[in-house]
Formats: C-alpha cells, sequence, structure tokens
C-alpha cells in the first residue's frame, strides 16, 4: 500500500484534490449551504491591496484633476481639442479625471441630500464568475453592510448587495440577467419590472402592451421591491414596442455609464420618505454629463379615468381600486361621463331635465355595431 | 509522472526547475488574481485575459512537479471562485487538473521553446474553458451554449500573451 | 509536433521538442495515468448525477427539481353585455406559489411583508395545509400588482427566497369603481367548505370559482378545463426541456341581457347615493340595468381578497355586498297604489268616478290616518296623479286584504321572481292567513289601512316592484326577469285574466303622475310619453320618527320611483328606490335619465349614418 501511494504520489494528490473540492461541490449544490470560511479568507486577502491600489489611483487622479480645475479646465480643454491627435489623447485621458472629480463631488453633494442613510464605497473590482455581473467594494460587515441593501450612485442605481464579507462586499449590478428591481415610468407612472440582460441595456418587463409609455420617458425605483428607496433614476427607455403578452422596453441604464468607481450603499432608505422624484438640487450640480433631472411626475395619474377617484363610493376601501387597462365597461361610463359634463346634466338630479345623450359633439361612442354591419362611424354624433 | 521517472530525469531537471521563493509563489498569482479583478473595471477587454490560469500552467511548466502543480492549480482557482458569486470549487477543479497535466506535459516537452509554450497556453486555456463548460453543465446542470469560435480565439489572444508573459516571470 | 527549420536555427531554442527520446517508452505508463484519470471522473461524474444532482428526482418524480407540472389555468368566459360588449374581461396575470419543500418558516413575515399579505394569516395557511405532500405548492397570492412582481422577481433568486415560485394565468378583469359589481358578483378562491358541497365537488384546493353573482350562478358555463405543461427542470428550477402540453379549454362567454349604456347612466345616477336600479323590458323580462350602491370593487376579490378590506366590506353599516335590487326589501309606499287600483276597479268595488273627500287624512276603525296635504275632493285618476292616501285608504278599507293580496300575489309581491342571481329576497305581501301562520295571532282590519298605500307590513324589493308594474303596463303579463340573453321569447310566467279598462285606468293614472303635474313630474321627457309612480315609505311608524329615538337616517323615508315608457306597449320598465332620501319625487330623475338613455340609443342606431364624404369638402 504504501508502494502503491508512493508510486502513485502525484495521481494521489490529484484525485485528493479533486474529490476534496468535489466534496466540497456537492456540499453546496445538495444542501445549499455556503463555504464562507475560504471565500472569507481569500476576499480578505485580496480586497485590501486592491483597495490600496484603488486608492492610490483614484488619489492620483484627484491631485491632477484638482491641479487642472485650477488652471481653468475649460479653456485647456478647448485649446487642447483643436489640436493633434497626441494631444487630443492626452486631453481625453484628462477630461476622464475630470470626470472623476466631479462624480466624486456629486456623490458627496447627493449622499448630504439624500433622505437616506447611505455609506460610500469604493468599487475595487469585479467578480471573476463566467457572464454574471458582479462587482466588489471595500465596505463590509464591518461597517454594517448587510445582504440584500440597495448600492446606488447620483445618476442611478447599480446594483444590490448580495455577499458580505468582513471588508468587502459583492454587488449585482442591474445588468446581470438574475437581477430584478421595481420601476415606474416618470410621465405616464406605468409600473414594471427591470431586468438585467447580461450586457449593458436592461429591460423592464411586465408592462400591458395597452398601457402607454413613451419612449424617452424616465424609470425611476418604484420602491415596490423592498430593496431600492422610491424614486431613484434607473434610465431612460431607449426602445419602446409592443411584444407578445407584454409590451418590450429596452432602458439604458443610467448609473454607470462611464464606469464604476464610488458608489452609495444604501444603508436605511425607508420609503416612505423618499419623494417621487429625486431630489431637485441634482438639476444644480456642476455636471454636465448623464441623467437630465426629471420633471416633477403630475399628480393626476395617468389613468383615462382619473376624474373617477371623486365619485362617491363611501363602501369602496381606497387604495384598492383597479388600475389596470379599460373594459368597454369602464370606456362607456366615461363617455356618459363626458355627455353629463358636456350638457351640464347631473345624473338622477332634478330641475336640469332628461339630457341628449346623442347631442354632443367630439365623444366617440362605443356603441354596438348594428347587424346590419353599418361601421362603427363617430361622425354621426355631429348634429 | 513516477518517482521512478523524477529519479531518472533528476540530474537534467536540476539547472532546469525554476526556484521560487516564497514571496513570489504568493505575490504572483494574487497579483494574477488582482489583476482580473481590478483591471477589466478600466479596460473592459482586458476580462478576456485569464491570468490566474495562465499564471498556473506557468508555474507548473517550471516545477514540473505534478504536485505542487495541484496544489498550486487549487489553490488559485479556489481562489478565484471566492471572488466568484458560483459555489467553491469549479474553477478549483478544472485549474486542479490543468496543473496536474501541464506539470505532467512539462516533463516531456521541452518548455523553454518559446512555441511549444504558445501551442501549450493555448490548448490550456481551451481545456479549461472546455472543462469549465463541461464541469458547469454537468454538475450544476446549467446550460449554458459552448462558444466554440470566441474561445478558440481567445485561447490564441490568452497564448500571445502567455509566451512574453512567461519570460518576464522568468526574469 | 515536428521541429522545424526556423527553431532548428534558433540558437536558444533547442532543436528537439522532446526532451529525451529514450524517455518515449515511458509514454506507455502515461497513457495508463490518463486513461486511470479519464475513468475515475467518469465513474465521478455518474456518482454525482445519481447522488448529487438527480437524486430528488429518482425518488420522487414529483418533486421539484426534475420533472414538475406546471398548470396551464383556463381563463373564465368573458361576460358581454347585450350586445357583444365586453364588461368583464380577462387579463393576464401573475400568481405566486410557495414551492413548500424549501420553504423557511423565517421567510414568511419578509415574503408576506412584500406581497402585502398578513404574516400571521400566511403563517396560518401554511401550518393548515402541512399535512399535505411536501410537493403540491402552495398558492400564495393571485393577480400580483406590478409592484408585487417585482417583489417576487427581484427575491426569487436561489439566494434569497427560493421557495417562491411564479406562475402565469388569467385573472378577472372587473369594471372600475363597482359598475355592475351585484350583478357579475365575483370569483374567488373555494372554500373548504364549499369543496364539501355538492355544487363544488369537481373543484379542488386553490381553483377558483364564482362566488357571487352571475359569477356564482353560472360558474359552470363560465369556468374552463385548465391544462397542464410537464417540464424537465434542472436543479436552478430552470425549464430544460418540455414533455408534453394540454392546453386549457376557456370558458364559454355569457352574454347578458344588460345594456351597458343603460346601465351605465345608471350607475352615474346613483352616484354617492344608496339604494338600487333596476331596467326591465316587460316584454320579456330582459333585465337592462341593475344597480345597487353603495358598491364594491369586484377585483379585490378577483385576487384573494385581503382581510382588512373583506372585514371593511362585511364590517359597513351600509351593507356594500347586499345586492339591494334583489335583496333590499322595504314598503313599497305609494307605488303600491297602481296594484291595488286595478284591484279595485276589477273586483267593481268602485268605479273610475268614485270619489273621496280628503281632509289630510281620515279616521278608521277609531284611529286617525294621515295624507301629506289636505287635497280635497278627487276620482281615482287625481287620486293617482297626486297620491292622495286618503282616497287608497278609503279604497283599501272598501276593498279588503284578501282581494288586495290576490291581486298583489298575482302581479309577483311576496315571493321571489325566480331571476337568475343567487340570494334573491321574497319580499312580503301580508294576508290574514299569513299573520296567523306566522305570528298567530288575528289580522286587524287597521291594518288593511296601512296596506292599501303600501305601508305596514308590506315589503317589496326593487326587482320585483319593477316586475310587478311592468306586467300591469304590459295588460297582466309577467315574464321571469332575468340576466343571460336567450334568443327565444319567453314563455310569461302569469297571465292575468284581469279587466283591460281597470288596467287602463292605472296606467293612465300614472301617466298623469309624469304629465299632469303630478309627483313624478321630473320624470317628464318630452317627445316620450313616460308613465310612473312615486312611492314615499317611512321605515318605521311616524310617532317614532317624530320621537327622535331613531336615528336620523332611519326616521327620513325611502324614496321610490317606478316608471315605464312609452304608455302603449312599454318597452322598459325602471325601478329606482333612494334609501333615505326623504321622498319619492327625488327618485324620479333616476328613472327619467334611464329611460331617456334607452330611446337615446335606440334613436342613434337607427339613425341614418350621415355621408362620409362631407367632411373631405373643401372649405369656404
Amino acid at each position: 500500500m504504501e508502494f502503491l501511494l508512493n508510486r502513485y504520489r502525484n495521481l494521489t494528490v490529484l484525485l485528493l484534490a479533486v474529490v476534496a473540492q468535489l466534496v466540497l461541490l456537492a456540499y453546496q449544490v445538495k444542501s445549499n449551504g455556503e463555504v464562507r470560511l475560504i471565500r472569507v479568507w481569500a476576499v480578505t486577502a485580496v480586497t485590501p491591496l486592491a483597495r490600496v491600489i484603488e486608492t492610490a489611483r483614484s488619489a492620483t487622479s484627484h491631485f491632477f484633476s484638482d491641479y487642472f480645475v485650477l488652471l481653468d479646465v475649460r479653456e485647456e480643454n478647448q485649446r487642447m481639442q483643436n489640436e493633434l491627435d497626441r494631444i487630443e489623447m492626452e486631453n481625453q485621458y484628462l477630461r476622464t479625471q475630470l470626470d472623476t472629480a466631479e462624480r466624486a463631488k456629486a456623490l458627496q453633494i447627493f449622499q448630504a441630500s439624500s433622505p437616506s442613510k447611505t455609506l460610500a464605497a469604493h468599487v475595487i473590482g469585479n467578480g471573476t464568475g463566467s457572464g454574471a455581473k458582479v462587482v466588489i467594494v471595500d465596505r463590509g460587515s464591518v461597517s454594517g453592510v448587510q445582504k440584500g441593501m440597495a448600492v446606488i450612485e447620483p445618476y442611478g442605481i447599480v446594483g444590490k448587495v448580495v455577499d458580505v464579507y468582513p471588508t468587502a462586499a459583492f454587488v449585482l449590478l442591474i445588468t446581470d440577467p438574475t437581477f430584478a428591481a421595481g420601476v415606474i415610468s416618470n410621465k405616464n407612472r406605468v409600473r414594471g419590472t427591470l431586468k438585467g440582460q447580461g450586457h449593458s441595456t436592461v429591460i423592464v418587463d411586465y408592462v400591458e402592451n395597452e398601457q402607454k409609455l413613451d419612449p424617452g420617458e424616465w424609470f425611476y425605483t418604484s420602491g415596490d421591491d423592498r430593496i431600492f428607496p422610491k424614486g431613484l433614476p434607473v434610465g431612460e427607455a431607449a426602445v419602446v414596442r409592443p411584444g407578445k403578452t407584454h409590451k418590450e422596453i429596452f432602458v439604458t441604464p443610467s448609473g454607470f455609464q462611464n464606469g464604476l468607481e464610488e458608489v452609495l450603499i444604501v444603508m436605511d432608505g425607508v420609503h416612505g420618505n423618499i419623494p417621487e422624484a429625486p431630489a431637485n438640487d441634482q438639476r444644480d450640480q456642476p455636471v454636465h454629463l448623464l441623467a437630465p433631472p426629471p420633471a416633477e411626475p403630475s399628480e393626476i395619474s395617468a389613468a383615462p379615468a382619473g376624474a373617477s377617484g371623486a365619485t362617491g363610493m363611501p363602501a369602496m376601501p381606497t387604495g384598492a381600486t383597479r388600475t389596470g387597462p379599460a373594459s368597454d365597461a369602464d370606456r362607456i361610463v366615461e363617455e356618459y361621463r363626458r355627455i353629463g359634463e358636456a350638457e351640464k346634466h347631473v345624473y338622477g338630479e332634478r330641475g336640469t331635465g332628461a339630457p341628449d345623450y346623442n347631442a354632443p359633439a367630439g365623444i366617440t361612442r362605443t356603441d354596438p355595431k348594428p347587424a346590419d354591419a353599418k361601421p362603427k362611424d363617430p361622425a354621426k354624433q355631429n348634429p | 509522472m513516477t518517482e521512478f521517472s523524477e529519479a531518472f530525469l533528476e540530474p537534467r531537471k536540476k539547472d532546469r526547475i525554476s526556484k521560487f521563493n516564497i514571496a513570489a509563489i504568493v505575490l504572483i498569482p494574487l497579483a494574477a488574481i488582482l489583476f482580473q479583478v481590478y483591471v477589466p473595471r478600466f479596460v473592459t477587454y482586458l476580462s478576456y485575459l485569464e491570468l490566474p490560469l495562465l499564471v498556473t500552467v506557468y508555474f507548473a511548466l517550471m516545477r514540473r512537479s505534478p504536485v505542487q502543480g495541484v496544489l498550486f492549480g487549487a489553490g488559485i482557482g479556489l481562489a478565484q471562485d471566492s471572488l466568484s458569486s458560483h459555489p467553491l470549487g469549479m474553477f478549483g477543479i478544472v485549474k486542479t487538473l490543468v496543473g496536474y497535466f501541464a506539470a505532467s506535459v512539462s516533463q516531456r516537452f521541452d518548455v523553454d521553446n518559446p512555441l511549444v509554450r504558445l501551442v501549450l497556453a493555448f490548448f490550456f486555456f481551451f481545456f479549461h474553458q472546455f472543462f469549465y463548460w463541461v464541469l458547469s453543465r454537468a454538475l450544476l446542470g446549467e446550460v449554458v451554449p459552448f462558444e466554440l469560435q470566441q474561445t478558440l480565439v481567445l485561447a490564441i489572444l490568452n497564448a500571445v500573451v502567455a509566451v512574453p508573459l512567461f519570460h518576464i516571470l522568468i526574469s | 509536433m515536428l521541429p522545424t527549420e526556423e527553431q532548428r536555427a534558433q540558437p536558444d531554442a533547442p532543436a528537439r521538442i522532446f526532451k529525451d527520446d529514450t524517455r518515449f517508452a515511458l509514454g506507455r505508463i502515461a497513457v495508463f495515468q490518463y486513461a486511470a484519470v479519464t475513468i475515475f471522473f467518469v465513474l465521478i461524474t455518474g456518482f454525482w448525477v445519481l447522488q448529487i444532482r438527480d437524486r430528488q428526482s429518482n425518488n420522487e418524480l414529483a418533486e421539484r427539481n426534475r420533472v414538475k407540472t406546471v398548470p396551464l389555468l383556463a381563463p373564465r368566459g368573458k361576460i358581454l353585455d347585450r350586445d357583444g360588449r365586453v364588461i368583464v374581461d380577462n387579463q393576464p396575470t401573475f400568481t405566486v406559489r410557495l414551492t413548500r419543500e424549501n420553504l423557511r418558516m423565517e421567510h414568511i413575515p419578509a415574503i408576506a411583508a412584500g406581497l402585502n399579505l398578513d404574516p400571521d394569516d400566511l403563517r396560518a395557511r401554511v401550518i393548515r395545509i402541512q399535512h399535505q405532500p411536501k410537493y403540491v405548492p402552495m398558492t400564495l397570492k393571485q393577480g400580483l400588482t406590478p409592484g408585487e412582481l417585482a417583489f417576487v422577481e427581484s427575491h426569487r433568486d436561489p439566494e434569497t427566497f427560493p421557495e417562491l415560485e411564479l406562475i402565469q394565468s388569467q385573472g378577472r378583469l372587473y369594471p372600475r369603481d363597482g359598475f355592475a359589481a351585484h350583478v357579475i358578483g365575483y370569483v374567488g378562491e373555494v372554500s373548504e367548505q364549499e369543496l364539501n358541497s355538492a355544487d363544488f365537488a369537481k373543484y379542488s384546493q386553490g381553483d377558483i370559482v364564482g362566488k357571487f353573482g352571475l359569477e356564482r350562478q353560472y360558474n359552470d358555463i363560465l369556468t374552463g378545463v385548465d391544462g397542464q405543461r410537464r417540464v424537465v427542470v434542472d436543479s436552478l428550477g430552470v425549464e430544460r426541456q418540455r414533455l408534453e402540453n394540454t392546453d386549457p379549454v376557456p370558458g364559454h362567454a355569457l352574454q347578458l341581457t344588460i345594456d351597458l349604456d343603460l346601465q351605465a347612466v345608471a350607475e352615474l345616477a346613483m352616484e354617492g347615493k344608496r339604494g338600487a336600479i333596476v331596467a326591465l323590458d316587460p316584454r320579456n323580462g330582459e333585465v337592462l340595468a341593475m344597480v345597487s350602491r353603495p358598491a364594491f370593487d369586484p377585483n379585490l376579490f378577483a385576487t384573494r381578497i385581503r382581510n382588512d378590506d373583506w372585514k371593511a366590506l362585511t364590517g359597513d353599516p351600509q351593507n356594500p355586498l347586499m345586492n339591494r335590487a334583489i335583496q333590499a326589501q322595504f314598503a313599497p309606499g305609494s307605488t303600491f297604489k297602481p296594484i291595488e287600483t286595478v284591484a279595485a276597479l276589477d273586483t267593481g268595488t268602485i268605479d273610475e268616478n268614485f270619489t273621496v273627500v280628503c281632509n289630510k287624512g281620515a279616521t278608521f276603525y277609531g284611529h286617525f290616518y294621515h295624507c301629506d296635504e289636505r287635497h280635497g275632493a278627487l276620482n281615482l285618476h287625481q287620486a293617482i296623479v297626486h297620491s292622495c292616501d286618503t282616497y287608497f285608504y278609503t279604497v283599501g278599507n272598501k276593498l279588503g286584504i284578501d282581494a288586495i293580496a290576490e291581486y298583489a300575489d298575482m302581479a309577483g309581491l311576496g315571493k321571489r321572481t325566480g331571476i337568475d342571481l343567487p340570494g334573491e329576497a321574497s319580499g312580503l305581501m301580508p294576508s290574514p292567513k299569513w299573520k296567523l301562520q306566522t305570528q298567530h295571532e288575528k289580522w286587524y282590519a287597521g291594518e288593511t289601512i296601512s296596506v292599501a298605500i303600501g305601508q305596514g307590513a308590506v315589503q317589496v324589493t326593487p326587482i320585483q316592484l319593477a316586475t310587478a308594474i311592468g306586467g300591469i303596463a304590459e295588460g297582466g303579463v309577467w315574464y321571469k326577469p332575468h340576466l343571460v340573453r336567450t334568443d327565444t321569447q319567453p314563455e310569461p310566467l302569469r297571465r292575468a285574466t284581469w279587466g283591460a279598462s281597470a288596467i287602463a285606468a292605472s296606467v293612465n293614472g300614472m301617466c298623469g303622475v309624469v304629465n299632469e303635474g303630478g309627483t313624478g313630474s321630473s320624470a317628464r321627457i318630452n317627445g316620450i310619453e313616460v308613465c310612473g309612480k312615486t312611492g314615499t315609505a317611512q321605515k318605521v311608524s311616524l310617532d317614532l320618527a317624530k320621537s327622535g329615538k331613531v336615528g336620523r337616517d332611519l326616521a327620513k323615508e325611502n324614496g321610490w320611483f317606478v316608471g315605464f315608457a312609452p304608455k302603449d306597449n312599454p318597452e322598459i320598465v325602471v325601478v329606482a328606490l333612494w334609501e333615505a332620501s326623504g321622498h319619492g319625487y327625488a327618485s324620479a330623475p333616476i328613472v327619467r335619465d334611464v329611460i331617456k338613455a334607452y330611446f337615446d340609443k335606440k334613436a342613434r342606431l337607427a339613425m341614418p349614418k350621415p355621408q362620409q364624404i362631407a367632411l373631405f369638402l373643401r372649405p369656404q
């Protein structure tokens, strides 16, 4: 036996190593268990180094950008842009550095003004797995980071914390195929679910084909997912088209168009305290590159039956009325409501006399198609 | 390889087995992983470089000991797994095998030859990717398509990078 | 690989690829070694597949990890109005289920919070079905809102709440604001109690069945047959292979007699009021509109109703779940007079010229009975037009309770109309026999006086009143009111052999009510001969109301109005009940608006289509 082991020492070691790892894998797959210790070691070994490098790099870039800000960088940039290719490249670099500086500033302003309690963190690395969109940030359980916390930056949401180690945390980006979050559009107040695709654009799913949504509309977090506080920018709807069961909406995330460096981990985001639209002071920031702050969303819901909120239904429990598409019944009620308004007739009231339901023009009627196949003709409403 | 063959090769190997000090053994893989984790944030296409793999191959080739290749591969693979979101052991097993085979192969091929290095790096990258795919399909039941063309191109890319990299690592 | 010329030429690249050709012999050992490694891996993989990945599926095929049966829920049939316009539609909805084999009880509060469920209720439900096999999933919530959908999608990863499972189905889409809610009814998950009853024997836990209204009445027609899809899933729950599909069969659509135009107007006319509207076609009993207010939102039930909402609905003193059109039983007040008129004339008790002098009431059997006004001397027609109680006290007294009850019974009072809705109330038409049976007391002649003006123990439902008056207006033919359209003309329920002149006098009286400055003047429509009768009915005795011992609401009288048009061969009869409105004339405009909608629509559809080309004429 000893001879055999000796003779096949290499093979034995190989088999041992592989079997040990298979057992490890089996344990994780079968019992959904997590082998924390090895990960903690590895992460704790790698992240401080990455942090050192990142700190050094950002310190250098801040130094440079501060320097150029002093030199009135706009003119500098303008001049440089007109120069030859060599200088153009240099300029490109400087601009990147400037962005970094402005971003850091924006982050501070946002952090100070945001109602949520946030923690600034540096992105110190990418996850190594294939396909998964994961970044590593330099804050961990020591700083109070917990799994499931939202990660944002001033221009948009970034992702959520999926794994926490003492000195680092893994953040699943919104572009990851397994990522999902609740969003709402700013103009038509359309709610949907944001899903990552594995590449730079994300989609918004589960929006009914009947619902109105314009390309260029901005999506914000809706707070429904219980991860992101309500009202954070997500991105702009680049493409909106009807799909098979639901609308196909492609969104360009506004969060990390120019790379990720500093992010905010939302430590305490209470939905109720989050305004509908993000803080307006974003507008005042000296930032020229991203995310035009959206207009305040209108107070009136965009649903066609907006007025029906005023109907006297004492027994109807509030807040639970349907928001989905309208049926013929809903449409016809609206038609008659508008006829009543046009005729200044209050239904069921004395004094006004009987209304003429056929008189008001400009109200499209959902009349049945007569049996003799006369096409529906709105023009016949004209007196 | 067997005890016997190693003993047999002893006189020749002596001058060929590269000596690494402990610091290098720890720091170089760490740097490779760090590189993979950190640099692609700024230069996206550098994420296609599998530096940890190349370093594994390099160590195994230079040390020529399957045992060390196995341990080294397993170590670097597990470290890589730790920084990913998939179960621990996937990269570990693959790199263990790479380490073992690279060390075995090194005993039969002249690993100082740049062309041989190129071919070996190409082969091991492909092996690594393919085996990883096999593992995730067989063990995790994940259905991901194997992109042959892309893998071949990346294998060439990594092989091209490997040759000068090995050269730098030697000096 | 063979060495090339270039390699030979390079001094520091050795010319050999193989380090030592003599070691080729060792190749055999190497081959053996690799073969051993390969075999080892084949074995390991086989072991893995059997023991780790597929273990559960080998043990129990139905378990989640391999073959999974995904139900394809059949959509219920649509509910359409008489013209085929959609009242109740279906919409794709999402249902979240709990796969209980990987459920962790500590996740329940978080899941309940994200899905707006009551955590205690959810925990109780989980415990309740604990005896069932683990692989049977539990329906957590149906009809997820976009927000809840976002919650499920962002948390159902293996790391967070792997027990959440999303399936798509077709959910009910009811009109907004409780439109026709009581007619349509609602659906819900079949209850344990229902499962034990014969009606629901074929259903199983978690199935959606009609619970109320037409959804309940025609549940079997509306319900489709569910299909199913069997799929192979991997250990991450990702679908890998489809085995077989059984397509769902949708339920049958239900075409109602309801006319959305009339229903819409009726709904708008009842906004903010408490009461009911029933519009019938007296020629066949088709219900054209039926409203009951306050209403509820059936969309609350389209999914599992929240406990809070249910408590709010059931605990509401206004009782929004009651379909007042068929369940509210109130004294008809003066709307009873047309029936009494027919009885009095047909029996020959009086003739049309019978005159009574009204002194704001009269004394019968030693008790003074009030009238609203001092009407002076009136004949029958004037008495109906001005709704003189004194006149009808006198007539009732002459007629006697038995005759009154006989004619009222023929008109359909005191018994269910048989409308195709569950839970209809029967109303009450008192008689000496009834009193003896139920109260073991003798009938007092004074009671007849009260009954004569639709007070006392008389109780009707709006649907009864509409049927009764509609049948009289039609010449003494009563049809069973119904909500589902049939192509054939139904057989009448009853046909009275009453004198045509008696009926005509009653109808003429009702025309006077609207068109001769009577109590129902506000129901007047130019160009349409609307007839009708107001009714103001006390809920408690006048003395009690004046005493202030009862609530203001109870003391206030209910306002009835029953109207039909045209006078000859009426096409529509409408009853409006406005509870606690104070007087019947308040209900007249409600009826007017509904009748006008009927005739306007008729005119609109008959109107010739204007020429399209006119739109393209060159501007002047």
